[in-house]
């Protein structure tokens, strides 16, 4: 380990040679929330749904919630990476690996809530045996499958060079990085082959990662429910994810860069565009919240408005407030001025961001079944301690995927940062002049010459 | 090929229930006790609604009204639920996964889930129809077991299935006859002459659902029209 | 490359080729997966428009991501070339 590459980013192999006392607390602590999220299965599976508190009419509630956020999460990651990595911008560097993994281990708890939603899990096989393509359901089969082995492909691709840097340097794990490195040893070919690969993969994964929530919309919007059945609802769930997603990165980046001592990779600056990024989002789910319940309440239609109310005014006025405030109104105060503590303030709304995005998925879900057309004996809808666990085991897992990750790989990734100082800088030089008008290129070149000799 | 419809004749129903414990005897609806209906989770493919305005009070006998497009069948993963050749909705409980989507796709919540194990299979229950497990969806069928029965019997006998050979069991207990049943291709029949009464209207009709359960009643016929 | 292969490499290459052979095999399991549903449609009179509608988008879909990754596996694995 004493090699230049090493010596360069010693930061970053830092996790990968070292476990401290720390990891182990953390994977206790995650322990416990899994095993909770353990028993309630096993409890659930021996019972039946009867143990959740589902009922008649709210039918769907927590674990739908939970599917819809938690594959709302996973839009960031490959999304967001493969925009800034066809868009060429610099400063994703160190972002995209970390974006990458939330959106691998994401998808598949996300997809998991369907399972454990399902009143005979053991009969899972049916979907495989007699699929019927008109029920979005097995939309959402097909587009989430691809996303997830386009996702897991576009992680693994860029992480090839680094594997083999650790299978070269680190000393430990040597057969895994041996195997996962693909005989990489950098030749030109290899070179053409990975760059190739990788930018028909960023191509490819971002119509995949829209049509991904636009069918999970679809799993609301095509009944004709009232609230449910809109038009908006694709664009809508997608604007969502990719809000949450960012928001999930940028909680993400603001732990590891704690805890993981990397500040000097992750910079106030990556905080501030991505807040901005941030920002944007915000102000586009305003939008597309406002453009779908004035059409609602304007069009005044009596089973629409009963949904409307109770989200307003009725028992969900709590969740739909606090909605609009984690969303809005405190990513607005925050992220407006980002000059001084970048970092503070977009870790905070977007943690904020993150529960109000959850608070949506529910308000979206619950709120409708609980207002049926008929007159129905109605019952409220609260989760038991059985949903709760499967709650805290999502989150469970999906921490401890990533810790167990940043164990095993650099979260940053290594050759792409040396990419930037050693190609990056020049080419963006050149990019610039190319974007000036001519004259003024050809009159800044023999002036830089000047400065730079 | 019969299309086989229902009317409810709501000047007539008193909400006295009967139809609602024939179809629990008739079909193996479990009881799911007194913990578990304060939950919401009551079973009753036939559900009597009450309906209440400044003049009157009102019921509504709600069956599954096999739509005749039905949005249930449409979510349907795994083909468990399906409008069979002869308009009703059926339920296919062995292959049922239980997502629970066609209840959320239902208008009219007419599904019912067995959230958990309520009955085994005991005497004093009706050996036609098959007892369900726990986790999956359940609702009327139309007494489809009998027109199985009906169609052997027929068969059996050497002639066709005729009017009256197949009503379900709701329709046979109502004191009141306000249930009729049969055939609505059949134009003699008179559940055929009934639909088509000015008295006549279907719930949520602007959802295009087309359900084969008509209901009458004498403003609201009209004012549907 | 004239050495002799170590035991460490043999088993490291031969697991990069069932690597690679899962890959292909989730792929076109997937793709016949979507067939078998096309078929599963017409056998029982279902709505087969859906079913072909879907496949014509999925299908090629998952042919490139398999396309993308045989190239990538074959393409890094039997690269002999000098660096
Ligand atoms: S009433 Fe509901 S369950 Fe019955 S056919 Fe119509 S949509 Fe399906
Ligand atoms: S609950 Fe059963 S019948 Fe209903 S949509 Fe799901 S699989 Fe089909």
């Amino acid at each position: 380990m004493s090699d230049a590459i090493v010596e360069r980013d010693r930061a970053l192999f830092g996790p990968l040679s070292e476990t401290g006392r720390g990891f182990y607390l953390t994977v206790g602590v995650l322990g416990l929330a899994i095993l909770w999220g353990a028993i309630a299965y096993a409890v659930q599976w021996s019972e039946g749904l009867g143990v959740t508190g589902l009922h008649q009419p709210v039918s769907w509630g927590f674990y739908v919630t939970n599917f819809v956020f938690f594959i709302g999460i996973s839009h960031a990651g490959t999304l967001i990476s493969a925009i800034l990595r066809l868009s060429k911008a610099e400063w994703r560097r160190p972002i995209t690996r970390m974006a990458e993994v939330i959106t691998v281990m994401v998808l598949f708890i996300g997809a998991g809530q369907i399972l454990v939603d399902l009143g005979r899990p053991d009969r899972m096989m049916n979907v495989i045996q007699y699929g019927r393509y008109q029920s979005p359901l097995l939309w959402d089969a097909t587009s989430i499958s691809a996303y997830l082995t386009a996702s897991t492909f576009y992680l693994y691709l860029p992480l090839i060079p680094d594997i083999a840097i650790l299978r070269d340097h680190l000393g430990k794990r040597r057969w895994l990085y041996a195997v996962l490195a693909l005989g990489w040893r950098g030749t030109e070919r290899q070179w053409k082959i990975l760059n190739r690969a990788i930018a028909i993969m960023a191509v490819l994964v971002i119509p995949i990662a829209v049509s991904v929530h636009t069918v999970v919309s679809f799993v609301f919007s095509m009944t004709i429910q009232p609230m449910w059945h809109s038009t908006i609802f694709g664009p809508y769930f997608v604007a969502g994810a990719i809000f949450s997603g960012i928001a999930a990165i940028i909680v993400a980046m603001g732990i590891i860069r704690r805890i993981y001592r990397l500040q000097s990779y992750l910079k106030p600056i990556h905080f501030r565009y991505l807040g901005q990024l941030l920002l944007v989002m915000t102000l586009l789910w305003f939008y597309l919240t406002f453009a779908e319940y004035l059409t609602g309440y304007y069009g005044n239609e009596p089973e629409e408005m009963k949904v409307f109310w109770s989200k307003f005014t009725g028992p969900f006025w709590p969740f739909f407030w606090a909605m609009v405030v984690a969303n809005f109104v405190i990513p607005m105060v925050l992220l407006v001025r980002l000059r001084h503590h970048a970092v503070g303030k977009t870790v905070v709304a977007s943690a904020f961001v993150v529960v109000g995005m959850w608070l949506e998925r529910f308000i979206i879900v619950v709120p409708t079944l609980s207002n049926p057309r008929l007159p129905f004996p109605e019952g409220q809808y609260w989760p038991t301690w059985i949903e709760w666990g499967e709650l805290a085991a999502s989150f469970g897992v999906f921490i401890l995927f990533y810790v167990l990750f940043v164990k095993l790989f650099p979260i940053i990734s290594i050759w792409e940062i040396q990419e930037g100082r050693d190609v990056g800088l020049k080419e963006v030089e050149e990019r610039l002049l190319t974007y000036l008008p001519d004259g003024a290129a050809d009159a800044a070149m023999p002036e830089r010459e000047k400065v730079l000799t | 090929m019969a299309l086989w419809g229902m009317v409810i004749d709501l000047d007539r129903c008193t909400g006295c229930q009967a139809c609602v414990m024939a179809c629990k005897a008739e079909n193996n609806v479990p009881a799911v006790g007194p913990k578990e209906a304060a939950r919401g989770r009551i079973i009753s493919w036939m559900h009597v609604l009450r309906e209440e305005s400044e003049e009157r009070t009102r019921f509504l006998p709600r069956p599954c009204l096999q739509c005749d497009d039905p949005p249930c069948t449409k979510v349907c993963p795994v083909y468990a639920t399906y409008r069979n050749p002869e308009g009703i909705v059926a339920q296919i409980h062995a292959r049922c996964i239980g997502c629970r989507f066609c209840m959320a796709a239902c208008p009219y919540n007419a599904k019912y889930f067995n959230w958990l194990r309520y009955q085994k299979e005991g005497p004093g229950q009706n050996p036609d129809v098959s007892v369900r497990p726990k986790g999956v969806v359940e609702k009327c069928t139309f007494c489809h077991h009998r027109l199985q029965k009906a169609r052997e019997r027929a068969r059996a006998e050497g002639r066709d299935l005729v009017a009256g050979d197949y009503v379900t069991a709701c329709a046979e207990a109502c004191p009141t006859r306000a249930i009729t049943f049969g055939d609505l291709l059949d134009e003699g029949s008179e559940v055929a002459r009934l639909a088509r009464s000015p008295r006549a209207f279907r719930l949520g009709e602007e959802l295009g659902t087309r359900p084969k359960v008509f209901y009458l009643a004498e403003m609201e016929g009209h004012r549907r029209v | 490359m004239n050495e002799p292969e170590s035991a460490f490499d043999r088993s490291v290459r031969r697991t990069q080729w069932v690597l690679a052979g899962l890959a292909v095999l989730f792929v076109t399991g997937i793709v016949t997966w979507i067939a078998h549903l096309i078929r599963t449609a017409w056998r029982l009179g279902d709505v087969l428009s859906a079913s072909i509608g879907i496949s014509l988008v999925a299908i090629p879909v998952f042919l490139t991501l398999g396309g993308v990754i045989v190239y990538v596996f074959v393409g890094l694995l039997t690269d002999r070339s000098a660096r």
